[in-house]
């Protein structure tokens, strides 16, 4: 059975505050790491991505990093 | 199991007849505003709110963090880079007629630098999870046979050169 970061956690909402979690899902560029390499399931894939861009335009989370 | 299901049911035909939703603001305030004047930005965002109709669920107080990538704002007609802001949030139960106004009210206000509203659930959506820290290595660095030295050179008893020139004589001579 294969899980992922939010299945293991229990953790059923995904908030654009919590940066430290939204940092597991973006590669050393700040880009989106894609669902194959997430693990996740597609609803929580979206939540996270909605939680990343949110973060982004908060500046808590960057564009892209050198 | 089918009452919580229901409660929920009966939560959302409430929600959807009354019109209210929740509702969430997270908001940047420049760096320039001292603390005094945080309690006022905040103040008004908030009265602004209930004078709307809605009801307070959480807050987190606007706190200076630096931010991962400076932004750009005017400020009395000059271009200035901002690399970190006072951020801060509020989750609230309004009409959903409201929220364009307190959009509207949030973009208005020279102190705000950024913020944003959504829809989100009323329970707590933070994740109470550790932050994973970093696999724990085993130090390779550390010296430990230090005492072992100190204990073997207590052990040993002293020789005197005359008893080392005899055993030397000995070996030599065998």
């Amino acid at each position: 059975m294969s899980t992922n970061i939010l299945t293991q956690n229990d953790i059923r909402h995904v908030d654009y505050k919590d940066i430290d979690l939204l940092k597991q899902f973006i590669n050393p560029h700040g880009r989106i790491i894609s669902r194959t390499r997430t693990r996740l399931t597609a609803r929580q894939q979206r939540a996270v991505e909605a939680a990343i861009k949110r973060a982004r335009l908060m500046g808590l989370l960057p564009y892209i990093q050198k | 199991m089918v009452d919580v299901e229901a409660e929920t049911v009966n939560e959302e035909a409430a929600v959807i007849e009354s019109g209210a939703r929740i509702y969430e603001i997270g908001y940047l305030i420049t760096p320039t505003v001292k603390e005094d004047g945080l309690e006022k930005a905040v103040g008004a965002i908030r009265s602004e709110i209930e004078k709307l109709g809605g009801n307070f669920i959480a807050e987190g107080a606007p706190s200076l963090t630096k931010l991962a990538y400076s932004i750009t704002a005017r400020e009395e007609g000059k271009k200035i880079e901002i690399d970190r802001a006072h951020f801060g949030w509020l989750k609230f139960e309004v009409q959903n007629s409201a929220v364009d106004i307190i959009e509207k009210l949030l973009k208005q206000d020279a102190n705000i630098l950024r913020s944003i509203i959504f829809q989100t659930v009323r329970e707590d959506t933070r994740a109470k999870m550790k932050a994973p820290t970093l696999r724990e290595v085993r130090r390779t660095d550390t010296i430990k046979s230090m005492p072992r030295r100190a204990v073997e050179a207590a052990d040993q008893v002293p020789v005197s050169e005359e008893d080392l020139e005899k055993a030397l004589k000995d070996i030599t001579t065998e």
